[in-house]
């Protein structure tokens, strides 16, 4: 059951800001996460700021750079089906609509979205674990099929998000609003690895709130794609997925990104992958040393081995698809 | 033991009396119906769709209070103390009690509630009862429950069967962890079987354990008048609750009043009452206030059942010509921490399914520190299939034989299982033969062996079974009224679980009244105002209560063509009923409004009662399915795509085509789940809790996971003789081999077989990668 906490809509950025500026106050855009970690006892709340009346926070426009901006309160539904996105980045659309279920797509934000916590099962249900101030991860020799292979330090998360995988490929970046003014952080900056602090997940501070993400004009050439796999149909997260932003002159792969989710506790971006693909052509052979190469360092708990082979078989499935696409 | 469904935990083992003969009137068989066997909507579906519909957690009773139940965090733990006093100093908290509360104590534990008190104060599964409270509202009862402190004695635990044996496992109980001594059955010499076969299998299959987690919560509202109680429980059996409930509470039976109205699902786990019944009667005592208490979501995947994991050994011995020769069986289970049927029917489909002269069969009940089990959709049987139906599928190819071929060489026309008493119809070989041209198997698998080597991959599977009940019987009684404007009411002790009881029954009765089935008004379950009725389960209500409800119907026409035979002078034999008239043929054809029969009139009604008879004796009433499936497999991650489905099935006469659907259709998803995405995670290595209790983590199966392409195929046999409807159970054999027919169909994609569920991508892309060579 959801603990007691105050209520407050802010009409303002500033009045949220300032909302947020006392001790146990979160914000709430479209709730879906939140309401669940407070049912789930995740954290103490004693106030929920909701941002919902922020309507300065909504929407999807072209930048001057020809590239566009995201309002942090557009919903997931909506950057999926929105015709600039699905043109320009159609691996953000495909990552959108992979997200949740049609409800909480409706429902979710993209800010919200970037900002998940984790779904771990030992960080969700009534386990004391490192990263909610204890002193174990229970992953590390507990029931860790759903859990990293890459990135794991201390703590054995994955990062949740569907959409920061692709906006991570596509060089986004996430505009920040706090009481000292504003900041852009770029994506491949703003999550937080187990190793540089175990407890956070983002470089957010308390009183800070999302308010947009811009993803630069497409590079020429460049095609975008989310392939994601898990093992329920609707309302899951992934197992294994790999966004790719790759730049092509004829068939050759120029330049881009490949970032994994389902893999780290942090989209997880493969240079291995990059270092393998950027200048060559892509052939059977090729895709398959990229898909091995990204797993060069990958390491399995007692329950996750398949990550391996499934990674493998995604990125190679999914080079091969954005070859020939 | 010849008859098995003794064994079946929620029946009582115990000889029916007869029941009172019907009175001397025609039950033949129906020929032509005009009603029975038509697609018709739910009678309540306007109720149920619309909201209007009251389930027991939609109950509001003046002065109502909130219950709510403290849960022991750990999977074995002695509780040492309760510390309630600041719980029930909060406000708005009216009563507080655990183990130590004297009301609580005085109770001793009904059978049913399994050996275990109210509150009982050594834990063995997390999720045990502590504590309860009874607030103004259901947020202060959780405020209160969290103001309760309980000192524990946490104890080591184990929570997987599979190491609950062995030297050094904590003890459950004392005793030792195995429940009781092996199960043991065995027919013919196995080891002269095994010599007769051309080609011997061996193979181990796990089942993992699958949550009931029924839409509808849990849960009841508990109201005393003077020392009467009143429940309105979400339940499947009402007079199973009064039952339980009163010998808990040392009640009268005649001052328990059970009520269950509209009802969202139970699969089985709603077949008994609950610790929470007795809890939300003693929260009600003591506060002198009704109390509703309903379960979270957490409690019910955690504390009110499940179906028991399963590990399962099978070899078997074949010939060339696909004759069974030996099939051995080995299985082991787990109810939990309580006596809850841990391996119940465990083997049976092994028993009964195939012919074959020699069969040895053992099962072994272990103790763990977990939830308890409780009788879930066909008990038994889709483990069992699991294992038995891959098998079938290994030796087919392993004697170079057609799965179907294989499975039509072995039909049986007499029970194995129970000493070769008949079957009164048995369509399995129906059902394999027309489901297959249904399906275009042939055809199928012929297209699919010329397809190219993509790393998509297609395949087709089969798979068959029986269930070991479903032929229902005595006791039922329903009563049929007829009123004076000619309006009907239908009485019956029976509950509509979600299945469409109440249309089946209504339709029924439609049939012999020559009225539309909307036109009945029912009254159902409920112990203090309908008649006595066991509980739906096994697949029964069916051909349980539509004789019954039919033999009423027969009993009131013939008093109401008497009636009108006097006053139309015309003899009863010659006359029927039509549209709300009595209609006289013959050479003089005359005709009279119900409604204006004045001796009915007079009367204000008739009433016709209906008993269930007896089943044939010496015969076995058992339903019969084949299901097959084609899938798409992607090789490269796993991930499997079910293109579609269709379920054949042998359960007698269809008495409602789209409620039988319904079955069919939710009985195949309800398997997709089983095979594809169930599974409880317990932290066995760590701290025994279940790691997955949310609907998130213990993931059912979307729309998504289901093919939109069902068909659903009747075999309808006219089985005459297994009762005056002709009706036995779909609920349980749709749901039987569903998940064995997948791994079929991606052992017949891929060459890879899953023997383990869930088949997800966690399991099924290591197992691509190893059978490619890679690691």
């Amino acid at each position: 059951m959801i603990p007691e906490f105050n209520y407050v809509r802010a009409q303002s950025l500033t009045e949220a800001q300032q909302q947020l500026s006392t001790d146990g106050a979160r914000v709430c855009a479209g709730g879906s996460d939140l309401l669940g970690c407070l049912r789930d006892e995740v954290f103490d709340c004693s106030k929920v700021v909701s941002v919902t009346g922020l309507d300065e926070l909504r929407g999807i426009t072209r930048s001057r750079d020809g590239g566009v901006n995201i309002g942090a309160l557009t919903t997931i539904a909506e950057l999926a089906a929105n015709s600039t996105v699905q043109e320009l980045y159609p691996g953000l659309a495909q990552a959108a609509a992979e997200v949740a279920s049609p409800q909480l797509r409706n429902q979710g934000t993209i800010g919200g979205n970037i900002c998940q916590k984790p779904r771990c099962w030992y960080y969700r249900g009534e386990f004391e674990c490192l990263r909610k101030g204890g002193d174990t991860c229970y992953a590390m020799a507990g029931e860790n099929q759903y859990h990293c292979i890459l990135g794991g330090y201390r703590c054995y998360i994955v990062h949740p998000s569907d959409t920061a995988p692709a906006l991570l490929a596509l060089n986004a970046s996430v505009q920040i609003a706090g009481p000292r003014g504003e900041r852009v952080v770029p994506i491949e900056d703003f999550h937080v690895a187990p190793r540089d602090d175990v407890q956070r997940e983002t470089v957010l501070e308390d009183n800070e709130i999302v308010v947009a993400i811009s993803i630069p004009q497409p590079a020429s050439g460049l095609r975008s794609s989310y392939r994601k796999v898990r093992a329920r149909g609707s309302w899951d997260f992934a197992l294994a997925g790999v966004a790719l932003a790759l730049a092509f002159d004829a068939d050759r792969v120029t330049g881009g990104r490949v970032v994994l989710s389902g893999a780290a506790p942090i989209p997880w971006r493969s240079r291995e992958v990059e270092n393998t693909i950027i200048g060559q052509r892509i052939d059977a052979t090729l895709a398959r040393e990229a898909a091995d190469a990204a797993m060069s360092e990958a390491a399995a708990l007692k329950n996750n081995g398949y990550k391996i082979p499934l990674f493998k078989g995604v990125i190679e499935e999914q080079l091969l698809a954005i070859a020939s696409a | 033991m010849n008859d098995p469904k003794e064994a079946l935990y929620y029946i009582d083992g115990v000889d029916v009396p007869e029941t009172p003969p019907a009175r001397d009137l025609d039950q033949e068989p129906w020929g032509e119906t005009t009603v029975v066997g038509k697609p018709l909507p739910r009678v309540d579906g306007y109720e149920r769709v619309s909201g209007t519909a009251v389930y027991p957690a939609d109950m509001s009773l003046p002065r109502m209070l909130y219950g709510a139940i403290l849960r022991c965090p750990h999977p074995n733990a002695v509780v040492r103390s309760v510390d309630t006093s600041a719980a029930a100093a909060m406000s708005g908290v009216h009563v507080v009690m655990s183990g130590f509360t004297p009301s609580s104590r005085a109770l001793q534990a009904h059978r049913q509630l399994i050996e275990s008190n109210l509150f009982n104060p050594h834990c063995r599964h997390e999720g045990e009862t502590v504590a309860a409270v009874a607030a103004d509202n259901p947020y202060r009862a959780q405020d209160a429950l969290r103001a309760i402190t309980v000192e524990y004695d946490v104890l080591p635990f184990v929570a997987d069967e599979r190491r609950a044996l062995e030297p050094d496992a904590p003890q459950v109980r004392e005793g030792g962890n195995q429940v009781s001594d092996t199960q043991q059955y065995q027919r013919g010499d196995i080891e002269q079987g095994f010599v007769e076969a051309d080609v011997v299998l061996e193979e181990d299959y796990r089942c993992e354990c699958e949550i009931h987690t029924p839409m509808e919560l849990h849960g009841c509202v508990a109201q005393w008048d003077g020392d009467s109680l009143t429940l309105w429980e979400s339940t499947q059996g009402v007079y199973n609750v009064q039952a339980q409930a009163a010998a808990a509470l040392g009640v009268p039976l005649s001052k328990v009043r059970v009520v269950n109205r509209y009802m969202g699902g139970g699969f089985g786990s709603k077949l008994a009452a609950g610790k929470y019944t007795v809890i939300a009667a003693l929260l009600a005592k003591e506060a002198a206030r009704p109390v509703k208490l309903v379960l979270t979501r957490e409690e019910t995947l955690l504390a009110v059942g499940n179906r028991p994991p399963s590990n399962m050994h099978l070899k078997v011995g074949v010939k060339r010509d696909g004759t069974l020769t030996a099939i051995q069986f080995t299985g082991t289970g787990t109810g939990g921490s309580q006596q809850a049927g841990g391996t119940s029917l465990l083997d049976w489909i092994v028993r009964d399914l195939y012919v074959c002269p020699n069969v040895r069969t053992e099962t072994t009940d272990i103790y763990i520190n977990a939830g308890p089990a409780r009788p879930f959709r066909a008990p038994g049987h889709p483990q069992c299939s699991w294992a038995l139906e891959q098998m079938m599928d290994a030796l087919a190819q392993a004697i170079d034989m057609d799965p179907v071929e294989l499975r039509l060489r072995n039909i049986p026309t007499v029970s194995q299982g129970r000493n070769n008493i008949p079957y009164t119809t048995t369509g399995l070989r129906a059902c394999l033969e027309e489901g297959a041209r249904s399906f275009e198997w042939q055809q199928t698998k012929d297209a699919i062996t010329t397809e190219s080597d993509s790393h998509i991959r297609r395949g087709i599977g089969v798979a068959s079974g029986l269930w070991v009940a479903g032929g229902g019987g005595p006791p039922s009684t329903a009563i049929v009224k007829i009123y004076a404007d000619g309006s009907v009411n239908l009485n019956m002790g029976a509950s509509d679980i979600g299945t469409g009881t109440k249309t089946v029954m209504a339709m029924v009765v439609a049939e012999e009244l020559a009225i539309a089935p909307g036109d009945v008004q029912i009254e159902w379950a409920d112990t203090g105002s309908t008649q006595y009725a066991t509980g739906s389960g096994g697949s029964k209500t069916v051909p349980t209560e539509s004789p019954a409800v039919r033999a009423a119907a027969i009993d009131v026409k013939a008093q109401l063509l008497e009636l009108a035979a006097g006053e139309m002078e015309v003899d009863a034999s010659l006359l029927s009923l039509a549209d709300g008239k009595v209609v006289a043929g013959g050479d003089s054809p005359k005709e009279v409004e119900i409604s204006a029969l004045r001796s009915l009139r007079r009367r204000g009604s008739v009433t016709g009662i209906g008993y269930r008879g007896p089943n044939p004796s010496g015969k076995a009433v058992n339903p019969f399915v084949a299901q097959f499936c084609e899938v798409e497999v992607n090789t490269r991650t796993g991930e499997v795509n079910i293109l579609r489905f269709l379920g054949a099935h042998d359960s007698g006469r269809v008495l409602n085509l789209l409620t039988y659907r319904n079955q069919v259709f939710g009985g195949i998803t309800m398997g997709i789940g089983y095979g594809m995405t169930e599974q409880r995670v317990l932290d066995v290595d760590q701290t025994g809790k279940m790691a997955n209790k949310n609907w998130h983590d213990y993931k059912l199966p979307t729309a998504l996971d289901v093919p939109a392409d069902m068909t659903c195929l009747p075999i309808d046999l006219n089985d005459t003789e297994a009762n005056t409807t002709g009706a036995k159970g779909i609920g349980e054999p749709a749901t039987i081999p569903t998940a064995p027919a997948v791994a079929n169909a991606i052992y017949n994609a891929t060459g890879v077989r899953v023997t383990g569920t869930p088949i997800d991508p966690t399991k099924l892309v290591s197992a691509l990668a190893a059978a490619r060579g890679e690691d």
